[in-house]
């Protein structure tokens, strides 16, 4: 274990993530507690720009930029957190059994996520976000998440597919395992990192997916997000405007969020799949 | 049925429609989640508007009859399939009594014009890039991988917003917006097509960066897998030249790539939709926008409707073409293994 | 009858990420002559198919030749660049058929088409027709159905992947044929018929010499002129065949024959040992006698010190142990 972190720190891509991902991290969650104010709260003129009181800005309501861009990042981070473990998990189990059992649950459990694969996602969240009465976070988080989870379980399967065929797998069935064991205790340490990178790529995609959502007008009720606060942007005539202290940073959060999460699952890649190592 | 590959497309032909099914059903049965009458709801909303109260009250009786809320759930359903094979969307909400289906059907070229050239060119120059960077390897490759992990990871609409704020914004390069100047009335014009090329390009940029860089990344992964097997080393053995084996290296890593192309359709759905609406682009992107904000429900059903339909189209299509291409899965069907 | 080929001394190690080196080939001098077929033997993880891939010329990173030479008419084939590597030496003096010959053969391109690619790579003035002329011939005369060249390789049995990549990786009538495990995957009747092609491969003087490596001592027996056991990435003892078979000298090569079952009259009243101990670790081998920690002749203070050199105790048997002579530098 020890001497797989030291290989991910000689990766200069995850580095690059790691680092860039932490900064992201602090400001997220030291931010609000350096700096409770209130996001909501009007404060200022409408759409002024950046200056010594307010250091980005306030929007067309009057309210602090700087404090949504806070407030908005941990809103964001948590829903795509959210998200990555719901998905991660259904996938995982769908995904393991499906590969393990083989036969006829296989193709069933297949099948089912094969048909969810083709279905664009964006269709299905359209719905379900606006089938639902209330919209917090978590709740946004938890409808990301379960429809996010089919490329987790068929790339879960794939992989455990092929581990099902190494020997200590016989061994340990004939010990008497059951199947439930045997996946637990067996299969899923050996993809361990397999899992993780998988959970990093459903971490970013969660991000995006809500700040689509929240472009889209279905993002979290009485909550900033940084979706949240484009989707005003765009209301609101901001681009045109030409104020952009109101799109401009939380657009760099977003694709610094995701390009650092990406950048990790990258120099990941590097070291658990060493074919892919150029020397 | 004696030909193999009719065989495959059938089975595939099955397989979509019951896609379809699912989509369809799951597009009937999720907005009828929603608590209390909608229909109630809307009429509602609009009497705040100061319509006349007989206007709303012919509203609300149209649209119950037309929703059948009245109805148990099953025959809706039924009603609603039978709806929507004859192509009757619906009427909208908000631009009663417009039809939804001419709505979408003014909306649905401009986005099918901005997204299939988009995807199908990021797909194209992305494989080309990728490819190239696998085989030159060296700083060029660092270089171009180094971008295309930049450009992948930016949601489309944010580079949007950047290329919009920017060049048309600030530097006023390009139109603020919109499929075509305000005011013009769309014609078969030279004028009128350069002015809508004028306004394509932005939004085109904003996702074919995104999809090269995305598909570059992939394709590179490809061939570096592809350039450390068994075969390529074999050929090597054999004295054969580097170009060659460049040639047999692609043409393997280009078919999970195909695959790729139809998946490309569904997820980059989406951030497309959106870019679109940064844009005001009048494409069903900035239908949808609009409609949800007005809670428009017939509207937003169409468009997730069609949005399903075409990248199941589109799916399916590429799914062909695999068939055709790849001799293993022709052999699959063809049951020699 | 000279040599083909002479390894003097080479070395070959794999380096791995963390910057250590395992020595797959330590110190290896052999050479292949003419009209023979040698063998080389031993434990998986001894190092033999690493030899092969230098022999061969397939050195890619992780691999790296660290020193040696590899002569053949009188040039150390080893410092050609890469182009004259490609055109002169590569396919048409020494070729591979490689480990898993089933992974060798793009899945996408018919065998005709691959055939003609090698072909003209070599010869570009020849027309695509002669190409696919001289291949049907070619797999004719070695009684390969020539519907195998129509194929995909999916559509291909083990066994018939197999021959169809020796016929085709002697295409340019190599005068050196090194074979890896070329009989490792197949079940006994595919086996017997990958040898009898080598044989008249052979025998049609297609090639001049095949260098056979295997881990399954049985099938050198009928086949092989001289047998080299390796262990540990080093030569410990070569000799012709019968001697290393039914004599062998080293306490290896001993114990290693007296392993393995063979169905033959009298192998009721033999005992079977396995050898105790495991193989040892590449990175860091034991000192002296790679061997020395599992022998059951270990002389203390001699076999833990120095590397026994390989000598000649007899014409044409080479031994690499103390109890043979070596200590002290005597020859």
């Amino acid at each position: 274990m020890k001497d797989i972190i030291i290989l991910l720190f000689r990766s200069k891509r995850f580095i690059v993530g790691f680092v860039l991902f932490l900064g992201v991290l602090s400001f997220a969650l030291i931010g609000p507690v350096v700096n409770p104010k209130n996001p909501f709260q009007m404060v200022g003129g409408l759409f002024s720009p950046p200056s010594d009181k307010f250091i980005l800005g306030t929007d067309n309501l009057g309210r602090d930029v700087f404090t949504q861009l806070m407030y908005g990042t941990r809103t964001s981070l948590l829903i795509g957190c959210t998200a990555g473990v719901i998905a991660t998990s259904i996938g995982v189990t769908i995904g393991s059994i499906a590969g393990y059992k083989g036969g006829i649950v296989e193709e069933i459990l297949m099948g089912i996520t094969n048909v969810f694969i083709t279905i664009p996602s964006i269709v299905i969240l359209i719905l379900l976000s606006i089938a639902i009465k209330t919209r917090s976070a978590i709740v946004m988080g938890l409808v990301i998440g379960i429809t996010a989870w089919p490329w987790t379980a068929r790339a879960v399967r794939a992989q455990t597919s092929s581990l099902k065929t190494r020997e200590h797998i016989d061994i340990a069935r004939i010990t008497g395992f059951s199947s439930l064991e045997m996946i637990i205790w067996e299969i899923l340490p050996y993809m361990f990192s397999y899992i993780f990178m998988a959970f990093i790529l459903q971490f970013s995609g969660g991000i995006l997916n809500e700040a689509t959502l929240s472009m889209l007008g279905l993002g979290p009720f009485q909550t900033v997000s940084l979706g949240v606060m484009l989707h005003w942007a765009l209301l609101w005539e901001a681009v045109r405007t030409g104020a952009w202290w109101a799109f401009i940073p939380p657009v760099i959060c977003l694709s610094m969020t995701t390009f650092s999460l990406m950048s990790m699952n990258s120099g990941m890649d590097e070291v658990f799949n060493p074919r892919l190592r150029r020397s | 049925m004696k030909n193999p590959f009719a065989r495959y497309l059938l089975q595939k032909l099955v397989w979509y429609i019951l896609a379809f099914f699912v989509a369809v059903s799951l597009n009937f049965i999720l907005p009828r989640l929603i608590p209390g009458n909608p229909v109630a709801v809307i009429v509602n909303q609009m009497a705040t508007g100061g319509v006349q109260s007989d206007t709303l009250e012919r509203l609300y009786s149209t649209y119950m009859k037309e929703f059948g809320l009245d109805k148990p759930l099953y025959v809706q359903y039924f009603n609603y399939l039978r709806n929507i094979l004859h192509l009757n969307l619906g009427t909208s909400f908000m631009l009663y009594p417009g039809k939804v289906k001419d709505l979408i059907g003014r909306a649905l070229p401009w986005t099918i014009g901005l997204q299939v050239p988009a995807i199908l060119s990021g797909w194209i120059l992305g494989n080309l890039l990728g490819a190239f960077s696998a085989y030159k390897g060296g700083k060029f490759d660092s270089v171009a991988f180094t971008l295309s992990l930049v450009f992948s990871n930016i949601p489309y609409y944010c580079l949007a917003i950047v290329f919009l704020y920017l060049l048309a914004v600030r530097f006023g390069i390009f139109p603020v917006g919109g499929g075509y100047s305000f005011g013009t009335v769309p014609t078969l014009s030279w004028r009128f097509i350069t002015d809508a090329i004028h306004h394509y390009i932005l939004p085109y940029l904003s996702m074919v960066l995104v999809a090269i860089g995305g598909q570059a990344i992939g394709m590179r992964e490809m061939s570096i897998y592809e350039l450390t097997s068994d075969y390529v080393n074999y050929a090597k053995n054999l004295g054969i030249r580097d170009e060659r084996i460049i040639r047999y290296v692609f043409k393997n890593a280009m078919l999970p790539q195909i695959t790729g192309l139809a998946i490309s359709f569904g997820t980059m759905m989406g951030g497309a939709l959106v870019t679109e609406s940064v844009f005001s682009y009048p494409g069903v992107g900035s239908l949808l926008f609009t409609a949800i904000r007005q809670s428009d429900y017939p509207l937003i059903q169409g468009c997730t409707l069609i949005i399903t339909v075409a990248v199941l189209t589109a799916n399916f299509l590429v799914e062909i073409a695999y068939g055709f291409i790849d001799p293993r899965i022709r052999a699959v069907q063809l049951g020699e293994r | 009858m000279g040599n083909l080929l002479t390894a003097v001394n080479l070395r070959a190690y794999y380096r791995t990420v963390q910057g250590e080196e395992i020595k797959a080939v330590d110190d290896v001098s052999i050479e292949v002559r003419e009209g023979e077929v040698l063998g080389i033997a031993g434990e998986s993880g001894c190092g033999k198919s690493t030899l092969a891939s230098v022999l061969a010329f397939t050195v890619i990173p992780p691999l790296y030749v660290v020193s040696g030479e590899v002569r053949a008419n009188g040039t150390n084939i080893l410092a050609l660049d890469r182009e004259t590597l490609r055109r002169e030496i590569k396919g048409k003096y020494i070729s591979i058929v490689p480990q898993g010959a089933m992974n060798s053969l793009n899945p996408t391109l018919r065998i005709r088409n691959f055939v003609v690619d090698v072909l003209k790579e070599h010869f570009p003035e020849i027309s695509k027709e002669e190409a696919l002329q001289r291949a049907r011939e070619r797999f004719e005369a070695l009684s390969l159905p020539p519907r195998i060249l129509d194929a995909y390789p999916h559509q291909l049995s083990g066994g018939m992947k197999q021959r169809t990549v020796t016929v085709i990786s002697t295409l340019l009538n190599p005068k050196v044929l090194i074979a890896d495990e070329p009989t490792s995957a197949l079940d006994v009747s595919s086996q017997k018929i990958v040898i009898k092609l080598l044989v008249e491969l052979l025998r049609r003087q297609i090639i001049k010499s095949v260098v056979f490596i295997t881990h399954e001592l049985p099938l050198l027996r009928h086949f092989a002129d001289r047998i080299a056991i390796m262990y540990a990435g080093k030569i410990v003892e070569v000799g012709p065949m019968e001697d290393i078979i039914f004599n062998p000298l080293h306490p290896y090569s001993k114990l290693l024959m007296s392993s393995v079952l063979v169905p033959e009259k009298g192998i009721k009243s033999k005992k079977i040992e396995a050898i105790p101990g495991v193989p040892p670790n590449l990175k860091n081998p034991p000192p002296g006698c790679r061997f020395h920690p599992r022998c059951p002749s270990y002389i203390e203070g001699v076999c833990n010190t120095a590397v026994p050199p390989l000598i000649e105790i007899k014409p044409n048997h080479k031994i690499s142990c103390f109890l043979y002579g070596g200590k002290d530098g005597e020859s």
